[in-house]
């Protein structure tokens, strides 16, 4: 996957899961916070992220994901 | 809203004293001594007194006379409790005896080929059921909110020594825990949550039920995580029969999905609303929540 194919794809599923518009899914937005995130959505989140892209998470891979962009780039790495 | 303060009542003196009384005068006469500590908590713990009260009075709709006698009532179970708690885990004195259901199929679960999430309760006394987890014993996670944790570990640590089990602490500002709970279920390890406390009062942290017939919350969390990781759940209560003889229940819960109607996790809680009903039925006087359980008793 491209790193724009996912970008796109994980933001058409947080959108829908969270109910948040994706066009407030800047690169530099904090993730957590625009998504009104709590330790419970991040259960959903975590088994959302899981369930599409294949891959297994653990606390270490959130450690440093502040923005989307964070985010976007921990992604990429873990696909490829 | 109601809800659980996250930190039990009662100090290390409390504890050391207990350890004291069942080392020198046997758990005999340290149950005897509560005839002295139940006056003093109905006087002096008016918060846990009036849940109490309320309890008696208007969740099982007896009358004052009656309501009155099982305030007492209540408390010294919940002594003896604390007691038994305290002379099986620290060795001074474990001569009960321990009837068993379901615990062929509870043990088929565990040897399963996944993760498991225990719901149990603050009915009877689960903790006493700890050593015949065996084998399985290091496999266990229980997770409990932070402060309750810090308290315990202080309080029991000195005289039972580094548990088999190990201990999730919940911060409610973190997600450590979140991960430190879904890693030991991908390492098909058990995961045990006590099903009817709540901290705080956001919404989306608690669900809604009727519990007793009225409307009371419970934690959104251990239902919330057992339905989406998808893994077994299983319900389990420990319950005093009588001084020496203790109780364990084990109820397989069936698997839940999403429909239009219901969440996933409400599914799985009327499920364990159901049978914690039940228990609460059997035996009234083990129900050890002492605060205001459900949110329209003062209405």
């Amino acid at each position: 996957m491209t790193k724009e194919e996912i970008i796109d794809k994980i933001n058409s599923v947080l959108e829908e899961e969270f109910e948040v518009d994706k066009t407030l899914f800047l690169p530099d937005a904090p993730l957590m916070k625009t998504l009104d995130l709590d330790s419970l959505d991040l259960v959903d989140m975590v088994v959302l992220i899981e369930h599409n892209f294949g891959i297994v998470l653990n606390n270490s891979d959130f450690a440093g994901i502040k923005t989307f962009q964070d985010f976007y780039d921990f992604l990429y790495e873990k696909l490829n | 809203m109601p809800s659980w303060a996250g930190q039990s009542r009662g100090g290390s003196f409390g504890y050391r004293f207990f350890i004291f009384l069942i080392r020198y005068f046997g758990k005999g006469g340290a149950y005897a001594f509560l005839f002295l500590v139940v006056p003093y908590f109905a006087l002096f713990a008016p918060k846990a007194t009036k849940a109490s009260w309320q309890y008696w009075r208007k969740i099982h709709h007896l009358g004052r006379l009656t309501s009155f006698r099982m305030l007492f009532v209540h408390y010294y179970r919940f002594g003896q409790i604390l007691l038994d708690k305290i002379a099986a885990i620290s060795g001074l004195d474990n001569d009960f005896e321990y009837d068993f259901f379901n615990y062929d199929e509870f043990l088929k679960v565990l040897d399963g080929d996944s993760g498991v999430v225990m719901i149990g309760a603050h009915v009877g006394n689960w903790e006493i059921g700890g050593q015949f987890f065996g084998k399985y014993a290091h496999k266990l996670n229980l997770v409990m909110y932070d402060a309750e944790y810090q308290k315990i570990k202080k309080q029991l640590e000195s005289v039972m020594g580094e548990k088999a089990y190990h201990v999730i602490p919940v911060n409610e500002d973190g997600f450590t825990h979140v991960f430190m709970i879904k890693e030991a279920l991908d390492r098909k390890e058990y995961v045990c949550f006590q099903g009817d406390r709540h901290v705080g009062d956001g919404d989306k942290h608690t669900l809604e039920a009727t519990f007793m017939g009225r409307k009371a919350l419970f934690p959104a969390g251990p239902f919330q995580i057992a339905s989406r990781f998808k893994v077994p759940v299983v319900f389990y209560f420990s319950e005093k029969e009588n001084n020496d003889k203790y109780s364990f229940r084990f109820y397989i819960a069936d698997p839940v999905k999403r429909t239009k109607e219901c969440k996933p996790e409400t599914a799985l809680l009327d499920q364990y609303v159901k049978v914690l009903e039940e228990r609460v039925k059997k035996h009234p006087e083990q129900w050890f929540n002492f605060y205001p359980f459900w949110i329209d008793l003062n209405s």
